[in-house]
């Protein structure tokens, strides 16, 4: 019997990079494999940032070739948190006339605008963890067909947002949809609701988890499965009721994947505009995003667009530590 | 089949030193058991042998190749781990064959090395399980499988039966060796129960602290312990210890005295002295005659007899007044092998004698072994 | 309602009752139906039958919690079921009811049967060609950003390195700003003429390709992958990537060959999550082309032209919208079968 030091996977071009890194220490390691993603990051998001900041300090020139006049340094955010900034006209007469977001009559827009995403963000991640957990509680089981009812759970996460939104637009259109009747005959919505904020911001809230939970579905019955299924055997032997095996066993395995799936749920809830944009439109419920493309297409303000996305990118962050303190406290996360 | 040479092998994290200028040769074909607490650096040094962790400085040969520098798969080794570590999503024969596919060799080898190995570990018949279909021993036999089917020049095994059931345990210990015995392999085995590394090995390699203690035949370790750790740690039930100092006429201690020539062992006054005896090593007075050269009998008092079968362990005190510890052995504390005729009950006083040719003198300082027995 | 709705779970699950019920002969639909019939049932002590329905059906339920378990588990799933599906059905309804009748659409009935309108959609538009593209693009960012997710998921999953926490925010700062934030800088570079790209692309810039999309995109739902995959990496025991570097394979080898493969769930979700994002992404899609279908437009901008300039073509967009979902539903099924795989057993924990 010979010694064996066969070299492996022949002689393929990899084979000598990839032999240098297995020497090299864990960081350099750590570093090389980062490189293409930060590679990617860096050329399509972080470049285009620094960018997008450098404009926002910069003051608007609507009416020049280049939409970006002198350095105005903080000008455009102060501006903006002290409600002098002015969007379209047309669009703050809209808004105005209905009481929806609470905040008082003729309060800034933006504000207006963090109410709105604040709210939507909290109501929609809150109902899509709990239908999503249930949803992911139901998929994980085995029983027959549940193949096709992982398929139909998931499908509504399939779908464009332009249908999403047009669905509920059409169910909603008081012409060709039922909703604005049924709705009525409850006694909630008013007769056309796609152009009341409160009504939209209710239509808008549902068509989101109508489709987004599949998301959080999905992401909690990857957790899921991945449970050792022996705890439950340990549980069941040591009298742990239905209850108790998901309070103590289930809850906190799923915690980190759950904990991934509401940090980036919540972060895409912030950021919600293509679903608006597809149903009630950005001046009834006026969203953080919705003023950057309003300020971006319709009135060409790209310096103001530049700053409300900073500004939009601040109010996430101070979601996401609350999260990432959460990840650290719990197994396998961020710490 | 190959040699393996570590020299001043040298583990660092950031704020510890796990290994510490570890050097040492192994034989081609030799079987060597790297035994130590948990923690001891013992399994780290063993990833260091497998390029699973690079040192932070030293050489590593094994084959009288350097390869200090190639990746684990280029080391003609191949090993077994705590946890078995078999890929849970391939069979058994996709398992035992990982390495051989990986290398490309051709189909018909492959199937012939398999069988083979298969053959060695009596795992005829269950090429296509899973591992989660499998016993515990079985998956064990596999990994092992795994490990022998490319011929590696050396088998690195990493506590490879500490997740096994004592019966099972004590089975593939001699599994182990008829291994050993028929593939004249090199071995390095790592394991912190010393009744593995005396059974199995050749020599072992008894490691503290990250420091290599001693490398010496199992018995070697047993009888001549190069210092107080080794002496401590092999041996089971572990051997008595006594502090004291050197005095004109030998040792003296708060409990026990014994005459010996301090320039014979070449030893000084008020020198700090720890002297070592084994349970075995010391009797009741009245079989002192089953003791080489008996030193002057000693008074003690029964603590506690635990009946073992074969041999009756018996928990003495130097005086009645010492406080049994909680932990171990404490100062004044005697622990001695009888056999089961004997007849002593707890509480009784006894008289004791020790065997000159068996009493080791450490230097409590250094730790270092001074003498292995009082007999020049 | 709970009563009710356990019928049909029932009729769905035949397997599943037949097994449970082995204790319990009088079945779980039985609780509804035999109001009048004497329940026998060895196992719950229940001599009381005057109580009626609500009552006995409740005491049932608390004698037997696993049953409780199970109805409210059918019930559940009809409801997720319903939920789901119900604006996907009235999707159908105003696919097939002719375009004059729209106003007259019901809840669940059409008003006329249209299915011309699914042969209509290819016959107005090359939507085909549209569906193609999109496809396409979200095939190559999904092997994009599982292949660069997976290398920066293992790092962040398994190695333990300087600089590591700080890097992971870098990574998810991203997902703070609105894709708006990127859109003019990156509108500006791919706009922009590179002369280097000359030959590659005839017009010497990314505008009207397929680059112009899947770069942007990948980058951007990259985190959320590295999120998802270094979550599962974490997860698998040191030693079996030991075992198969000692094998015979290199650290990647291993990433590639034992952990991806045991991460199975996890890579497949983040497929399913990344494919589908892409496929349906609206903001970048709308932008990085011009339109047209041989631009390499995506889906979303052909279901967009059904909104003719005069009139809003609903029915065809319905139409279209089932038509283009139909991929991704064929890769949901596919997928789903990764997702929950044969690991179920916990095999990977040893």
């Amino acid at each position: 019997m010979s010694t064996d030091t066969r070299a492996d996977e022949g002689g393929s071009l990899l084979a000598r990079p990839l032999n240098w890194l297995e020497t090299q220490s864990e960081e350099v390691y750590a570093y090389v494999l980062l490189t293409p993603a930060f590679a990617l990051l860096a050329l399509v998001a972080f470049y285009p940032l620094i960018e997008t900041f450098r404009f926002s300090l910069l003051a608007d020139a609507v009416a020049s070739a280049d939409p970006f006049g002198e350095f105005i340094g903080l000008g455009n955010y102060v501006d903006l948190l002290t409600a002098d900034t002015n969007f379209t006209q047309q669009f703050i007469s809209v808004t105005l006339t209905d009481s929806f977001p609470f905040v008082a009559f003729g309060a800034p827009f933006l504000q207006q605008a963090i109410f709105v995403t604040l709210a939507f963000a909290i109501l929609s991640v809150l109902f899509e963890t709990t239908i999503g957990f249930g949803q992911a509680l139901v998929l994980d089981q085995d029983f027959y067909g549940r193949r096709w009812v992982r398929v139909s759970i998931i499908i509504p996460w399939a779908i464009p947002i332009v249908i999403q939104g047009m669905i509920f637009f059409l169910i909603f259109n008081p012409t060709i949809g039922f909703g604005t009747e049924f709705m009525q005959w409850l006694g909630v919505f008013g007769n056309n609701p796609l152009s009341s904020s409160t009504d939209s911001f209710l239509i808008v809230l549902v068509a989101d988890i109508w489709k987004t939970t599949a998301f959080m579905a999905l992401l909690i019955l990857a957790g899921l499965q991945s449970i050792d299924r022996g705890l439950y055997d340990v549980a069941e032997v040591s009298g742990a009721s239905p209850w108790q095996r998901f309070r103590y066993i289930t809850l906190p395995l799923v915690a980190p994947a759950l904990l991934v799936a509401m940090l980036f749920r919540t972060m895409d809830a912030m950021r919600i505009y293509g679903l608006i944009d597809a149903t009630a439109g950005c001046e009834t419920v006026p969203s953080l995003t919705c003023l950057v493309i309003i300020a971006l297409q319709n009135s060409r303000r790209w310096a103001t667009a530049s700053a409300v996305a900073f500004l939009t990118a601040v109010v996430i962050s101070g979601f996401v530590v609350v999260y990432l303190i959460a990840l650290r406290n719990s197994e396998g996360g961020v710490a | 089949m190959a040699s393996v040479k570590l020299e001043g092998v040298t583990k660092r994290y950031e704020d510890v030193t796990a290994v510490n200028e570890m050097s040492l040769e192994i034989e081609d074909g030799e079987f060597v058991t790297f035994v130590g607490p948990s923690g001891c650096g013992k399994s780290t040094t063993m990833e260091t042998i497998a390029g699973l962790t690079l040192p932070t400085e030293g050489t590593i040969e094994i084959g009288e190749r350097d390869v200090t520098n190639l990746p684990p798969k280029d080391r003609g080794i191949s090993m077994v781990f705590q946890n078995i570590a078999l890929f849970p999503h391939m069979d058994v024969y996709d398992n035992v064959s990982f390495g051989l596919r990986l290398r490309q060799y051709d189909q018909e080898e492959i199937d012939r090395r398999v069988e083979e190995a298969a053959d060695i570990v009596q795992l005829e018949g269950m090429m296509d399980r899973m591992p989660k279909e499998m016993s515990g021993g079985q998956r064990q036999r596999v990994a092992i499988a795994r490990a022998i089917v490319r011929n590696p020049g050396a088998f690195l095994m990493d506590e490879p039966l500490a997740n096994l059931d004592a019966e099972l345990r004590v089975h593939m210990r001699t599994q182990l060796q008829r291994l050993h015995r028929e593939l004249d392999t090199t071995i390095i085995y790592v394991t912190h129960d010393q009744a593995q590394a005396m059974t199995m090995s050749d020599r072992i390699a008894v490691i503290d602290s990250g420091v290599l203690q001693q490398v010496a035949p199992p018995l070697k370790c047993y009888n001549e312990p190069a210092n107080l750790f080794v002496a401590g740690f092999i041996g089971s039930p572990a051997m008595n210890f006594l502090e004291g100092e050197v005095v004109d006429g030998g040792f003296e201690s708060e409990y026990a005295n014994i005459d010996f020539d301090p320039k014979a062992h070449g030893v000084t006054p008020r020198q700090d002295l720890t002297v070592g005896i084994r349970p075995e090593n010391v009797f009741l007075e009245e079989d002192s005659r089953k003791a080489a050269s008996p030193t002057k009998p000693f008074d003690a008092v029964v603590d506690v007899i635990e009946p073992m079968g074969k041999e009756v362990n018996a928990y003495l005190l130097f005086d009645r007044d010492v406080e049994a510890s909680a932990e171990g052995r404490g100062e004044g504390q005697l622990l001695i092998n009888l056999t089961p005729d004997t007849d002593i009950e707890e509480d009784d006083d006894v008289r004791i004698v020790m065997d000159r040719q068996n009493v080791h003198l450490f230097d409590r300082t250094s730790g270092d072994a001074i003498s292995h027995s009082l007999e020049t | 309602m709970t009563d009710r709705s356990t019928e049909p779970g029932d009729e769905l699950t035949p397997g599943a009752d037949e097994t449970t019920l082995e204790a319990a002969p009088d079945g779980g639909v039985a609780d509804a139906e035999t109001v009048d019939q004497p329940v026998v049932n060895p196992t719950a002590d229940e001599p009381d039958l005057d109580r009626g329905l609500i009552a006995a059906w409740a005491a049932k339920m608390i004698t037997n919690p696993d049953r409780a378990y199970r109805a409210s588990f059918y019930v559940a799933t009809i409801f997720f079921l319903v939920t789901t599906l119900f604006p996907f059905y009235w999707l159908f309804v105003v696919a097939v009811t002719p375009r004059n009748n729209l106003s007259e659409v019901g809840v669940f009935i059409p008003a006329g049967f249209n299915p011309a309108a699914f042969i209509e959609v290819f016959t107005t538009l090359p939507f085909h060609r549209y569906v193609f593209n999109s496809f396409l693009i979200a095939t190559i960012a999904t092997v994009a950003v599982l292949l660069v997710g997976s290398l920066a998921g293992y790092v962040f999953g398994r190695l333990r390195f300087r600089g590591r926490n700080v890097m992971l925010l870098l990574v998810l700062v991203t997902s703070f700003f609105p894709p708006a934030a990127f859109f003019i800088p990156l509108n500006r570079l791919f706009n922009t003429n590179v002369d280097v790209l000359r030959p590659l692309l005839s017009a010497g810039s990314l505008y009207n390709t397929p680059y112009a999309i899947f770069i942007p995109l990948s980058a951007i739902f990259l985190p959320l992958s590295i999120f998802i995959l270094m979550t599962f990496y974490s997860q698998i025991p040191d030693g079996l990537e030991d075992a198969a570097r000692v094998e015979g394979t290199t650290r990647i080898g291993a990433l590639f060959r034992v952990i991806v493969p045991l991460s199975a769930p996890g890579v497949a979700t983040a497929g399913v999550l990344t494919f589908i994002s892409v496929y349906n992404e609206y903001f970048f899609s709308s932008l990085m082309t011009d339109g047209r279908p041989g631009s390499w437009a995506p889906m979303l901008e052909g279901i967009l032209r059904f909104q003719g300039e005069f009139e809003v073509l609903y029915n065809l967009m319905a139409a279209a919208s089932i038509v283009a979902v139909l991929p991704v539903a064929i890769l949901v099924v596919v997928a789903q079968e990764k997702i929950v795989s044969g690991l179920t057993t916990g095999a990977v924990k040893e």
